[in-house]
């Protein structure tokens, strides 16, 4: 299994133009990535083009990584996800189809890897049981979904402004808690 | 305003911005803000390292070859050219089409996904038949399929499938199965031991999948894991 050490090492050495340690990386984290894809865009041809997207992302920017303050998969998965997300925006162009948004919910894959240690897993989960269950749902759909406030609002059932403060709310309590 | 006020607000948005919820003119004015300002930098990475154990949840696939192949050539157009002419050359050449044929039948066999033979079955079964899956494991993949042949998650709803390895105090959760009848799961390294004599079981559970890391719903079926 690729550790953490191996996967900061390969983005160092990318970011040097090593391209063999582009093959390398891509190799150890494609799988990861194409499924954070998978599940936000619900199709495999742009799933496709948004890893594509991500992988020229990550060799472009490797060179920046040493001094953005990342853990390595925590930088290729947040880079992979926002490029997956603005794809799906771009495709929705921002009108929300109602009758779409309830036929997404429980869609998706989701079998999970050991990305992440399992006490930082379990202290995110600690925190969002401490919201109400709706709230922490919304925190997870826009995470794993990628759904927007207009696409919350439209799920819960709920106006949009009550969303944004629900959520705004719920990242506030999160943010304590986390830091508590 | 206060100064501490101004900075929940930016704990807030940085939040918001981490998750994606701002629309494309708001997200392109807190990028500006970003640009400029390192301590919103920091709230941000802040927050994406916080909220990253969520994408445990999003699951492992193996994207096919091709992928790589085009990122290549749109990162680096002149070797792929080079490799071109280098083939159209030995092609080219009638001493050297019999190297070009060996190249043709070697490539194939490198490129071909590995055969999906399994060694490890299980047939997870609830006692009503009302949900019915078989999963299966190849150890030179590392690739667990699942397959449910019957039943669905009830409304509102997921299943979630997890691995009880021989002997082990608590299940283990192999995340929540897509709505998809078939799908291929790569186990975690420190998993494949386990399978051989584990057991695998079926529950219902929230959106999202269980929130505790252990089966919170009911456990709908449940099967051994034997080998074929």
């Amino acid at each position: 299994m690729t550790t953490r050490e191996d996967v900061e090492n390969l983005i160092q050495r990318v970011g040097l133009g090593d391209r063999a340690a582009f093959s390398a990386l891509y190799d150890a984290t494609s799988a990861k990535l194409f499924g954070v894809c998978l599940r936000i865009l619900n199709d495999r041809a742009e799933a496709e083009d948004a890893l594509q997207d991500a992988f020229v992302r990550i060799w472009q920017k490797a060179g920046s990584y040493a001094v953005n303050g990342y853990s390595p998969m925590t930088w290729l998965i947040t880079l992979t996800r926002n490029l997956a997300i603005d794809r799906l925006r771009a495709r929705k162009g921002g009108a929300v189809d109602i009758d779409e948004v309830h036929d997404l919910k429980d869609t998706g894959p989701t079998p999970e890897a050991a990305a992440v240690a399992a006490s930082e897993r379990s202290r995110l989960d600690g925190c969002l049981n401490e919201l109400d269950a709706d709230r922490a749902d919304a925190v997870r759909g826009a995470y794993l979904e990628g759904y927007s406030y207009d696409e919350l609002a439209a799920r819960f059932d709920v106006p949009l402004n009550t969303m944004r403060t629900w959520l705004r709310r719920s990242l506030i309590k999160l943010k304590e808690c986390l830091s508590a | 305003m206060t100064q501490e006020d101004d900075t929940n607000d930016d704990v807030t948005l940085a939040g918001e911005y981490a998750l994606h919820l701002m629309d494309a003119a708001q997200r392109r004015a807190f990028q500006a803000r970003l640009d400029a300002e390192p301590a919103l930098r920091r709230l941000v990475v802040e927050w994406d390292e916080q909220l990253v154990p969520l994408a445990d949840n999003f699951a492992d696939v193996r994207p096919p070859k091709a992928v790589k192949s085009r990122i290549d050539a749109v990162l680096f157009p002149a070797a792929a050219k080079q490799s071109w002419s280098l083939w159209r050359v030995l092609a080219g050449s009638a001493a050297a089409a019999v190297i070009a044929v060996a190249v043709l039948v070697t490539i194939p066999q490198d490129e071909a996904p590995l055969p999906f033979t399994p060694s490890l079955a299980a047939e997870i079964v609830a006692e009503d038949q009302s949900l019915v899956v078989l999963a299966s494991y190849a150890p030179e993949t590392g690739i667990l399929r699942v397959d449910r042949q019957a039943g669905a998650a009830p409304s509102g709803r997921v299943l979630e499938l997890w691995l009880i390895a021989e002997g082990a105090p608590a299940p283990v959760s192999l995340g929540v199965l897509p709505e998809d009848a078939v799908t291929d799961i790569t186990l975690p390294a420190d998993l494949i031991a386990a399978i051989a004599g584990g057991t695998l079981a079926i529950s219902e559970e929230p959106f999202g999948g269980s929130p505790t890391g252990t089966p919170t719903g009911t456990v709908l079926a449940v099967g051994a894991v034997t080998a074929i």
